[in-house]
């Protein structure tokens, strides 16, 4: 029985396009971008991250029940995210007034 | 007899629905495992949103070279355990060597950031432990060093784990992996590819967004 699983192929270019990823930003890292570095260095990391999750994970094509987990989990994350950010990003909107 | 037994224990009806339910058990446990991680992320976001100017100086005391090295590292033991996995569901003795490989692979990586946890004491960045940062927001800077130090040992002890269990699989490997029964293989490469997963954000907060500040 085997496992749904990715190409030997697949795996070689997916291997290969992480590398690339991974000099992309880094070279892009030495430029001067102001507070876009760490934008496009996070959006770079998620490209990496789908496509191990995609390839290497085979979340792509294995079980569906599987990608409602990972999509769940997601969904999870950022509503975590959400709501510890409305602590945050809010501080000091509520101080008593004179203060 | 015994593969037999292993391919497709009792209360499942067949192979596949039994490889299928290790492997959703498997996702369930990563999905805990990035909530964990999540809660660091979530503090980092919080605090750079607040002092970015000294995330970035702090950030720009990385050694870019060798957190790119690693990265590289890191992702290569990724391809060797894809690839044990891949000829592990074939049944291909060869899925063992690339399983010694990865474990290697991932010590590397162990050492390379030992290395640099190393430089950053010689260089006074441990928090706590004597941090000296010459700039007025060194306090901050001292926060992102608390976290680089949490975060990142917290995936090397990830990291750990995937090797002992790398190790540990070899026993099972030689006696029973074949192309009947190979989900054991195929959830610690999914344990493995997760602990990449988190390692290329780490790199990307951490070492990145300062690089250019040297």
């Amino acid at each position: 029985m085997r496992v749904a699983e990715t190409s030997l192929r697949s795996i070689v270019i997916t291997w290969l396009g992480l590398l690339a990823l991974t000099l992309t930003s880094s070279l892009i890292g030495l430029l001067n971008l102001g507070s876009m570095n760490i934008v496009i260095a996070v959006v770079i990391a998620s490209v990496q991250a789908f496509l191990i999750l995609g390839f290497l994970m085979h979340a792509l094509y294995g079980q569906a029940l599987v990608r409602v987990v990972i999509v769940g989990g997601i969904i999870w994350f950022l509503i975590l995210m959400t709501l510890t950010s409305t602590d945050y990003l809010t501080r000091g909107w509520l101080l008593p007034s004179g203060k | 007899m015994a593969e037999q037994s292993l391919a497709l224990r009792e209360q499942f009806a067949t192979p596949e629905q039994q490889r299928e339910s290790a492997t959703l058990g498997m996702w369930i446990f990563i999905v805990t495992e990035a909530m964990l991680f999540g809660a660091t992320f979530a503090a980092f976001a919080g605090y750079h949103h607040w002092y970015p100017a000294a995330f970035n100086r702090g950030s720009s005391e990385m050694e870019l070279t060798m957190g790119a090295v690693n990265t590289a590292v890191l992702i290569c033991s990724s391809f060797t355990m894809s690839l044990a996995e891949y000829f592990a569901a074939r049944g291909k003795p060869r899925f063992v060597w690339f399983l010694v490989l990865t474990a290697l692979i991932g010590m590397l990586f162990l050492g390379i950031k030992f290395t640099e946890y190393y430089m950053h004491y010689k260089d006074h960045k441990l928090p706590g432990f004597g941090f000296q940062d010459s700039s007025p927001q060194s306090r901050q800077v001292q926060l992102f060093f608390f976290l680089y130090f949490v975060m990142t040992g917290l995936h090397s002890v990830h990291l750990l784990i995937g090797i002992v269990l790398v190790l540990l699989m070899l026993i099972p490997a030689l006696i029973y992996i074949d192309e009947n029964y190979s989900t054991p293989i195929h959830n610690i490469s999914l344990y493995w590819h997760f602990v990449d997963v988190i390692w290329v954000f780490l790199y990307a907060i951490f070492y990145l967004p300062g690089a250019h500040l040297k």
